[in-house]
């Protein structure tokens, strides 16, 4: 269990790393045509990830990306996983989705000021019940 | 929901369950990554998002300079309702003035738990701000290490200037239970739909 609170410190923050490198990832792309793609969408291989790797054009981050999606995960998860800022992993998985090689499920779609749907209420304090 | 085609070829392995979140905000260092992790089923896990942000005042030439790029990281976790149904929990990020630039932060939100330290309660007022306006069922967890106590639930209630009917939990959220019990709270009031 993390001792610190560590998304609340400054962040150790190498341009040379953790900014420009990825934007090479994405051909100097920095906005997902994508814009329906959030944190939560979740996101699953849509074929054994061996079977695409013979696909063109893909990036090693592609690749890991396919790799992380053999069960159906998030986006933040894949960022996560992958060390990858969240922008850069939304064009990297917008990519995947243009291919045909991905799908994404967006989040339960929630109206604000509205009470959400009953049966998903109870399913969700199901699952917190057997914590 | 889901995807009907999942037994053809080129199909999903598996369909991809419904996704939702619990946002968990408050002060620096008031607990948050620690709730996460008390009822997470894997390590808080973290990531980063630049947000573009206007920034008034800066040289302006044929628009350079217009936009700022901040940094915020998250640490977020995951509960597995069910095949069908996964619950994301995010720590946010304390810099609550951007948030409003943010849809992703608010996305497949439930709700929210606006973590309180009863020595610091002016650190939870940007959270509760922020949930207010936009309209985002909050419910108040006042974090109580080693059972230290020292102000009441009312105290604490006018101290936040909260409406009667948002519910004020106290314990102690490094352990399970406790937390389990607040976010059990924010899904009894987000049934109520009294906010």
């Amino acid at each position: 269990m993390p001792t610190s609170h560590w998304a609340d410190e400054p962040l150790d923050d190498d341009p040379e790393d953790s900014f420009v490198r990825p934007y090479t990832i994405t051909h100097g792309r920095t906005v997902s045509a994508r814009g329906d793609l959030t944190l939560i969408t979740i996101i699953v291989a849509l074929t054994p990830p061996e079977e695409q790797f013979a696909a063109r054009g893909l990036e090693p981050e592609h690749r890991a990306i396919l790799e992380q999606c053999r069960r159906p995960v998030a986006l933040a998860e894949i960022a996560a996983r992958l060390d990858l800022p969240v922008a850069v992993t939304k064009i990297l998985v917008g990519d995947l989705i243009t291919l045909g090689t991905v799908a994404a499920r967006p989040p339960v779609a929630l109206a604000v000021g509205q009470r959400p749907d009953i049966g998903l209420l109870q399913a969700v304090r199901d699952g917190l019940r057997r914590l | 929901m889901g995807y009907d085609d999942s037994d053809r070829r080129g199909g999903p392995a598996r369909p991809a369950p419904a996704a939702v979140k619990f946002l968990i905000a408050g002060g620096f260092g008031v607990g948050k990554t620690t709730m996460v992790a008390s009822v997470s089923e894997v390590e808080p896990l973290r990531t980063e998002e630049y947000l573009t942000v206007a920034s008034v005042g800066v040289d302006d030439i044929a628009g350079v300079g217009d936009k700022d790029t901040t940094t915020v990281a998250m640490d977020f976790g995951r509960i597995t309702v069910s095949p069908e149904l996964v619950v994301y929990l995010f720590g946010t990020p304390g810099q609550e003035r951007f948030w409003f630039m943010w849809d992703d932060l608010v996305h497949g939100a439930l709700g929210a738990v606006v973590i309180a330290d009863t020595r610091r309660l002016d650190t939870s007022f940007g959270s509760i701000d922020f949930f207010e306006n936009r309209g985002i069922p909050f419910v108040v967890g006042v974090n109580s290490f080693d059972g230290c106590q020292d102000r009441t639930v009312p105290e604490i209630r006018e101290a936040l200037d909260l409406d009667p009917h948002v519910p004020v939990l106290v314990g102690d959220l490094r352990q399970r239970s406790a937390s389990r019990d607040v976010l059990l709270a924010l899904v009894d009031y987000l049934e109520t739909a009294a906010f």
